[in-house]
């Protein structure tokens, strides 16, 4: 929810105010504490090279945590973004050449929003659990991907392909650009118009929202859409980076976007979180990243941290709940 | 009134003679921010009957989970015949002696009436279930509760009222020295609560003492043999029973006087205006027969019953909730679809107050202006974009008619008093105005104070030309509030009572009802009132 200033009756104490602001923003406070430490032992980590680098090469999933956000804010689960964002890939990859960038775009965003309308109908018509359902269907749209790609990588020959991941404006990647208007929009969205307010209330009850008169089935599935389209989006802009679609690029995206958004502090359970939270989750862990990858941490024990704090981020959500209630 | 219970240690710490069953000394609560209990100390007598008392958030039921060993206190000891409590370990409190009967039922839907009961106590024999054993033991508790719920049967084919009387045999069947009640009889029908309160009295000559929390002050008065009232987190007052009238604790619970109940508002709309809803034939397999129901512009519909005889039932078949009901609808003399879904009942102007404020009403998490401005948040926002500014001065609007603190629109559900969720509740629907409102249990677990607001307010909104149909287990609320009742029994209509002829009476609703019940075996026999 977003900070709504609460009018209590009884004046609180420095002590409280200081706790309370901790659980907020505890992540902030990590955030802070990380680039601190980080700056230390990895003393080119502000330098404007580093950060461009790391933020270029977090672009694709931040754009898929971004979609995440909305669905597990409306009290959802999409497991199915990796394969979706592979799919993207290399469809986009595929019609590049023949149908050209613009075209091949649109049909990436047609095919990722169909995959999207799947889950939805799946999760709200047929009433199948969202961690299931979207387990099922990432494992249908990840075959689609190798089917549709004969398991091979796909080069496209037309060299502006490559503008999407590694060109540059004002100093800055277009994929970085691309990923902070997704940031915008979407914190826009949900924090302020009637959709994401809505979103919020069938996430934080269904049953109150349903009897609100809110489309329910409607608003939850959309959600589901919007992710899969960050997905395809995602998707584009790695296979751009990269001037290749390969069917098992997207193997790690479903557990880094949902590090990403968890870590922020956006709630499992539905109802509460931010897009702004999301930033700071992918802040933290692109940085952590970027510090390992200097020390020659082996991906393997990175792995290892990332799971670690994923689930240590969970158990502090639920510990700060039980504070509050 | 009971003889022979000495218990006039309650609320004196220290006393002469064997431990103390309960001897709380300056227990101390905090959630959050907020002071549950400040400094409270409490003792009880072995083998008496205590009972707590208070409005909302006054602590009691704070006070009764640190005893079941559910609520860790932040400051304060307790000692439970004689030795130290352990706290937040419900496992251990069991061991103790402590049973606990709570307000929300923790019925396990899938498992058998049986396994309910022995929920974490099996008996067993050399580590095998004894289910004989269990099964003797619940026809035993059964024939005491007079009851008659087939064992075997699982637990979500029960009513309501059913799964509260398996809550009870739970709590009962350990032969706990020290049995807690959060509110039992919210959910039962007379006859239910007093074959309750003779088990009660009947545990009570065993030497079991027992703590009751209960906002039913009558109730309070039969069965107790000392009454501790709470106010804003303290004890305003202990006594024996013998010291209390029903006057002094409404005096204690509020800190001052209640204004007598306004005599009952008279019908504010035309008397011959023609009907704003009017439903036929409403049927829901299993639940709702037939019935027909009719609300006028400014009229208050009350609808009389027991538990179980359908009252929610035909609400939520009304408001689209039971996509299997059955009927015909006109709104204001035009013929609309059956609802299916509770958007086509609102889009048709039927809106639904729910039972449960918490599961089914409100966003907890979200703060009460969007609450209210749930139903239509496109009316404060322009191009799709939200206005915080027009949100709030629309929930300003609305409290200001309900008598909520304007200043606290902002406030996050969560942390509002049951009777102010209730207001927001209430007020979503005075923000996004239906032709007909339904209001089930208006006040559910709301504190004497707010009862009143809330049933002003119900009045209030049907003076804007809205038609309201009212269900509440307080007959007395109904006999109030109803312009018209209709009586239900087992999904029928059995009488149709109408204030403009004849003042309506809590009896005559009881009556109605019962005879139905009497004559359970030969439906065919009945004709509709």
């Amino acid at each position: 929810m977003t900070t709504t200033a609460t009018a209590s009756p009884e004046a609180k104490t420095t002590g409280q105010k200081i706790g309370a602001l901790f659980l907020q923003y505890g992540m902030v406070w990590a955030l802070i504490l990380l680039v601190i430490v980080g700056s230390f032992v990895y003393p080119r980590l502000l330098t404007f090279i580093n950060i461009r680098n790391f933020l270029g090469q977090s672009a694709p999933v931040g754009i898929v945590a971004v979609g995440m956000t909305f669905v597990m804010i409306g009290g959802g689960f999409d497991l199915s973004v990796g394969a979706i964002f592979a799919l993207g890939a290399v469809v986009f990859a595929s019609l590049a050449d023949p149908l050209g960038l613009w075209v091949a775009g649109l049909v990436v965003f047609l095919a990722a929003a169909a995959c999207g309308v799947v889950n939805g109908f799946i999760v709200t018509k047929l009433k199948v659990n969202p961690f299931v359902a979207t387990l099922g269907t990432g494992s249908a749209f990840g075959g689609l991907a190798y089917i549709y790609s004969r398991s091979a990588p796909i080069t496209p020959s037309d060299y502006a392909f490559q503008d999407l991941g590694t060109e540059r404006w004002l100093g800055w990647p277009i994929s970085v650009w691309i990923m902070v208007v997704v940031f915008l929009v979407g914190g826009f969205v949900l924090a302020k118009s009637v959709y994401g307010r809505s979103i919020y209330a069938i996430g934080g009850n269904n049953e109150a929202a349903r009897l609100s008169g809110l489309r329910v089935d409607l608003l939850r599935g959309s959600t589901y859409v919007l992710s899969a389209m960050c997905s395809g989006l995602g998707g584009m802009i790695l296979a751009s980076r990269l001037a290749v679609g390969q069917a098992d690029m997207g193997s790690t995206i479903a557990l880094d976007a949902i590090a990403i958004v968890v870590i922020g502090g956006t709630s499992l359970l539905g109802g509460e979180g931010a897009i702004w939270r999301t930033a700071i989750g992918l802040l933290i862990i692109a940085i952590l990243t970027n510090i390992f990858d200097s020390l020659a941490v082996s991906t393997n024990y990175q792995l290892v941290v990332k799971g670690t704090i994923v689930v240590a981020a969970v158990a502090w959500d639920v510990y700060a709940r039980s504070l509050r209630t | 009134m009971p003889e022979g219970m000495a218990s006039q240690t309650m609320g004196r710490p220290a006393s002469p003679g064997g431990p103390l069953a309960i001897d709380a000394r300056s227990v101390e609560k905090r959630f959050g921010g907020t002071l549950a209990l400040t400094g409270v100390s409490v003792c009880a007598e072995v083998g008496s009957i205590n009972a707590l008392v208070g409005e909302n958030g006054a602590g009691k039921s704070t006070f009764l989970g640190v005893i079941a060993g559910r609520v860790v206190p932040t400051t304060g000891s307790v000692s439970i015949f004689g030795n130290p409590l352990a706290f937040g370990n419900p496992r251990l409190s069991r061991q103790q002696g402590i049973a606990a009967i709570y307000q929300e039922l923790t019925i396990v839907p899938a498992l058998s009436a049986v396994a309910n009961v022995f929920l974490g106590q099996t008996v067993s024999r050399a580590g095998l279930l004894s289910e004989r054993g269990m099964c003797d033991r619940f026809l035993e508790l059964s024939a005491q509760l007079k009851v008659s719920i087939p064992p075997g049967i699982e637990a979500r084919h029960l009513s309501v009222a059913d799964q509260q009387m398996l809550e009870i045999m739970r709590g009962i069947q350990s032969r706990a020295r020290l049995i807690l009640f959060d509110e039992p009889t919210t959910a039962l029908a007379p006859p239910e609560r007093e074959s309750l309160f003779a088990i009660m009295r009947e545990l009570r000559r065993g030497g079991t003492t027992m703590v009751i929390v209960s906002h039913n002050l009558d109730e309070v008065l039969d069965i107790a043999d000392s009454v501790t009232v709470f106010r804003d987190g303290e004890v305003a007052h202990a006594a024996p029973r013998s010291e209390w009238t029903k006057r002094d604790l409404v005096r204690a619970m509020i800190g001052h006087d209640l204004v007598e109940p306004s005599s009952r508002t008279p019908f504010a709309g035309k008397a011959g205006a023609a009907p704003l809803l009017s439903a036929t034939g409403v049927s829901l397999p299993g639940a709702l027969e037939g019935i027909d129901i009719e609300v006028r512009p400014g009229e208050i519909v009350g609808i009389g019953g027991l538990v179980g005889s359908g009252r929610s039932s035909l609400l939520r078949a009304l408001s689209g909730f039971e996509p299997k009901s059955t009927g015909t609808l006109a709104i204001d003399g035009e013929a609309v679809p059956w609802p299916k879904t509770p958007r086509m009942a609102i889009l048709a102007g039927i809106a639904l107050v729910p039972e449960d404020r918490k599961t089914q009403g409100l966003v907890l998490g979200m703060s009460a202006m969007a609450n209210i401005t749930m139903p239509n948040f496109g009316g404060v926002a322009s191009l799709g974009v939200i206005s915080d500014r027009r949100m709030a001065s629309s929930a300003r609007g609305v409290a200001r008619d309900f008598g909520f603190d304007e200043n606290r629109v902002g406030t996050t559900v969560r942390n509002l008093s049951g009777g102010n969720q209730q207001k927001v509740l209430l007020g979503r629907w005075r923000y996004s105005l239906p032709k007909v409102l339904l209001v089930d249990e208006p006040t559910r677990g709301i504190d004497v104070g707010a009862k009143e607001e809330i049933l002003v307010t119900l009045r209030r909104l049907a003076a804007q030309g809205l038609g309201i149909i009212v269900v509440s287990s307080e007959l007395e609320e109904v006999v109030q509030m109803g312009d018209r009742v209709l009586v239900l029994s087992e999904g029928r209509a059995v009488a149709r009572l109408d204030a403009a002829h004849a003042p309506i009476k809590v009896k005559d609703i009881l009556e109605a009802a019962f005879k139905v019940a009497k004559h359970d075996h030969d439906r065919d026999g009945l004709s509709r009132g």
